[in-house]
């Protein structure tokens, strides 16, 4: 019965959110709306009418053809990247070489990134440590506009 | 965005691409931005920053002018 106050409540989305990130911290892994489901004990089709509220918010990008299963949780990635993150043996993906930087920054943890160069594919590794990027030879491109980065934000 | 280990590379991939070249922003730029927009996101109160924050913060770190105004409306037919 307890699920029916968490319902009637406007922090659903809240508690769900949080769940999806604590996962993810916990295990690396993105869960889908029947996993958060299942660990919250409430009914499917509320966690994911959350899923969808998030994504309007834009906290969640949900997949094209499943809005049930995350591609997105910024700045974590639900699919394997060529951003992975590791952080204490542990390999999580980023979206993208900013958000790859937001994960050391969400877990206020040191991170190694074996990223590469977007034309040669050369290596080049970003470190974080104590809470500093280690410096390194390297430049951001932004192709896109913030104006349209949500006009296709997985290409963004 | 990508990550390039130069300018050089960034000049070449925007060729290949037929992309124009747009703004370089560096690590510790990104690094802050990435502080400032993820540092909280475990927590209940976190929320994403809203386009007039976004203005504010990418100031904050150096980054002017319409490019990082996402109200702009100038990059509509854009490539």
């Amino acid at each position: 019965m307890w699920y029916h106050l968490m319902v009637m409540t406007p922090d659903l989305d809240t508690t769900v959110k949080l769940h999806i990130y604590r996962t993810i911290a916990e295990t690396t892994k993105v869960p889908s709306a029947a996993e958060v489901a299942r660990d919250l004990g409430v009914p499917g089709p509320e966690v994911e009418a959350a899923f969808g509220r998030l994504y309007g918010k834009r906290l969640l990008v949900l997949e094209p053809e499943d809005p049930t299963r995350i591609r997105m949780a910024p700045p974590f990635s639900g699919i394997e990247t060529a951003f992975p993150v590791d952080v204490r043996g542990r390999r999580y993906y980023a979206n993208c070489v900013w958000d790859a930087l937001g994960v050391a920054a969400a877990l206020h943890e040191d991170a190694v990134i074996p990223a590469s160069d977007g034309f040669s594919g050369e290596p080049v590794i970003l470190e974080v440590r104590e809470g500093r990027p280690v410096p390194q030879e390297c430049v951001i491109h932004f192709a896109v506009p913030a104006a349209r980065w949500w006009q296709d934000i997985i290409y963004t | 965005m990508l990550l390039f280990r130069s300018e050089e590379t960034v000049e070449r991939w925007c060729e290949v691409h037929q992309v124009p070249r747009r703004p370089l922003v560096n690590l510790e730029q990104l690094w802050r931005l990435a502080v400032i927009w993820y540092e909280n996101r475990l927590t209940a109160e976190s929320r994403r920053p809203t386009p007039q924050d976004m203005v504010g913060i990418f100031a904050s770190v150096g980054l002017e002018g319409s490019f990082w105004d996402p109200a702009a409306d100038q990059w509509a037919g854009a490539r």
